[in-house]
């Protein structure tokens, strides 16, 4: 009884320390790039380094700011991410949907050919869709950033196997209450689906607030840049701005957290919970 | 309300490799205000008929008419026809006003007020007025069962369709709502098809119950018609509870020869004229122990249910079931001789299976004329 608290508690005592250890790795760098946001770059760079916040974030900024219109750049950013999300969202939902619900030929080889896509690393495909993209005169363009990815075969994935388990008895309900099938879509699959889809979105605005290599080729000016070029930009030849680089990392995390923040409370579970009784 | 013929139904899956058949050449007529059961184990074909009827199959061949209308190609929008799922799938992310209220405002040109007021008149008759504004998760099986029900009633359809509305509620309730579910059905005067694998429920619901099993219609009567002239041993055997007793025996110049040394002499042989063996069928309450009597069976278990006795015993390796007067109790491993009429005794032909011979025993009210298929 006694050696079984005793092993309780060490157990208890290791997990801990592990999860302690793996929150301190993960948020040091964090840490380090808010402080460093702060410091003028004579005190980034000394040693021992200094953890205290400064005060130089707004100087840093403005400094930023005079090298690179950056509110310009988050502003490119947050639309390019926000109209792919809401239109790869539609997309994915309705591909998904279809692949779990509706029976038609070759289903079955269409979904595994759209799942193949996903071994095709993007470096491979930013040739090939440049080419296309400059055919279509759509470089330097924003469409040419989001469109080519908006049928995102992970979305797609993610969401049929998800409205796999929404019951066929609740959208034949909806069928004999005379829903069409586009209505049996959007006003009962897609409320049941709240969660996943706010997950989804997480995983798609990531992916493009993400994207590098392929922007930096499409976009062409500096007031097309998105973060991920912008921030390349500050690494000069003869000099690396490390305390822009920071500030602008810094401003760059805040529309993730934002959006987290707002989507979290999607993820309750549950959402299905009693419509079928079991 | 409309009355409902299927003619020639057929309905085949084709899963790729073979053809499934799940209805074969099914042909009813279902009256006016009428409500019908469909009854057989599971996989007989019933929930796929009823899913054929609301429109959510299509039918493989043959045609469905409502009110003479063929339906057969409409859509299940197009039929007028609700249906209540097993699982009730209620939409777990509307409000009970919501749920009942959906089919009206997708497929009607009412006002939200009309709406509303059609809602409450429902929800009030349902008596679940009170609950109009929780979710689904909020309520209990019974309440969730009746707004699957306010679903179905509030679109004022010509056709209800159940597909074992209440095999998910506890026994008691289930009793309840079997009750008033009759009683709304009787009010209403809707046709209804009524879908279930419980024979109780069946018996005690249908105006007449239809007998499925393996995609195959095999009778349509009124409970006591299926009971009593069940038109094979598979409808014997499916009706009735406990089961029916069956077994086999050689037929010896009039006499019946079973297993364990059953014996039984026919007063009236013509049934059986022309067979060497036939499957004989003693209903459990039509069996009497006697003091002496030419067949004995070992008492294997007695089941006390207050007023009545249930006898398990066995003959030649054959379980027998006796339904007796709770007075009847006879030590389990004891021998007792039992007995039954003629008119009582069921003759099945040993291959096919068909009827040789049902109940003959004179009952008060009259048995409705056969309507089978």
């Amino acid at each position: 009884m006694r050696d079984q608290r005793r092993k309780d508690a060490v157990w208890r005592f290791l997990t801990y320390a592990f999860v302690i250890t793996m929150v301190v790795v993960m948020m040091v760098p964090l840490y380090w790039m808010l402080v460093a946001a702060t410091l003028p770059q004579e005190q980034f760079l000394q040693f021992p380094p200094r953890l205290i916040p400064g005060t130089a974030f707004l100087d840093n900024f403005a400094a930023l700011q005079e090298r690179l219109d950056f509110v310009r750049t988050i502003r490119n950013s947050v639309f390019i991410a926000v109209v792919y999300t809401l239109l790869s969202l539609v997309l994915c939902s309705m591909g998904g949907f279809a692949f779990a619900k509706y029976e038609f030929k070759y289903k079955e080889p269409i979904f595994y050919t759209i799942l193949a896509t996903l071994v095709l690393p993007i470096q491979l495909l930013v040739i090939p869709l440049f080419l296309l993209m400059a055919q279509l005169d759509w470089t330097n363009t924003f469409r040419a950033i989001i469109l080519p990815w908006a049928a995102n075969p992970i979305g797609i994935f993610l969401m049929r196997q998800n409205m796999k388990s929404i019951p066929d008895a609740l959208l034949e309900s909806a069928r004999m209450d005379g829903a069409t099938e586009f209505q049996i879509f959007y006003r009962i699959a897609l409320p049941t689906m709240r969660s996943s889809l706010a997950a989804l979105a997480i995983i798609l605005f990531l992916f493009q607030w993400d994207l590098f290599l392929y922007p930096l080729v499409i976009l062409e000016s500096a007031d097309m840049y998105t973060i991920p070029i912008g921030l390349a930009q500050l690494t000069g030849f003869q000099r690396i701005y490390y305390d822009q680089i920071m500030v602008a990392a810094t401003l760059a995390i805040v529309p993730m957290v934002v959006l987290f923040l707002v989507l979290q409370k999607q993820f309750v579970s549950g959402i299905l919970a009693g419509s079928l009784k079991e | 309300m409309s009355g409902i013929n299927i003619t020639e139904l057929d309905k085949v899956y084709d899963s790729g490799t073979e053809n499934v058949v799940a209805v074969e050449s099914l042909s009813v007529d279902i009256d006016h205000g009428e409500f019908l059961v469909l009854v057989g184990p599971s996989g007989c074909g019933k929930s796929t008929t009823l899913r054929c009827l609301a429109g959510l199959e299509d039918a493989t061949a043959g045609t469905i008419r409502f009110d003479g209308e063929d339906v057969t190609e409409y859509r299940a929008s197009e039929r007028d026809v609700a249906m209540v799922f097993q699982n009730y799938a209620l939409y777990p992310h509307m409000t009970v006003r919501g749920n009942i209220g959906f089919g009206l405002k997708l497929s009607t040109k009412l006002t939200g007020d009309e709406i509303e007021a059609k809602v409450e008149d429902v929800a009030e008759m349902l008596g679940i007025r009170e609950l109009l504004d929780e979710k689904p998760k909020a309520l209990s099986g019974g309440q969730q069962q009746r707004v699957a029900l306010g679903r179905a009633i509030v679109r004022e359809p010509s056709v209800f369709l159940m597909d074992e509305p209440l095999s998910n509620l506890d026994a008691k309730l289930r009793s309840e709502m079997r009750t008033e579910l009759q009683e709304l059905q009787a009010d209403l005067d809707v046709t209804t098809v009524y879908v279930t694998h419980d024979q109780t429920e069946a018996m005690a619901m249908g105006d007449r119950i239809a007998v499925m099993d393996g995609g195959v219609l095999q009778q349509v009567g009124s409970p006591e018609e299926v009971y009593r002239s069940p038109v094979n041993r598979f409808v014997a055997d499916f009706i009735g509870s406990p089961s029916i007793n069956l077994l086999t025996a050689d037929v010896e110049d009039g006499t019946l020869a079973g297993p364990g040394g059953f014996a039984y002499e026919l007063d009236d042989s013509e049934p059986v004229d022309g067979h060497e063996r036939v499957s004989v069928g003693v209903r459990p309450e039509d069996i009497e122990v006697v003091e002496s009597g030419r067949n004995a069976a070992d008492v294997t278990v007695v089941e006390p249910m207050g007023n009545e006795n249930f006898l398990y015993m066995e003959i030649g390796g054959h379980e027998l079931t006796a339904r007796v007067s709770p007075t009847v109790r006879p030590a389990e491993g004891s021998q007792v001789a039992f007995d039954f009429d003629e008119a009582a005794l069921y003759l099945f032909d040993v291959e096919t299976g068909d009827a040789l011979k049902t109940k003959t025993d004179s009952v008060d009210s009259a048995v409705v004329g056969t309507t089978q298929n």
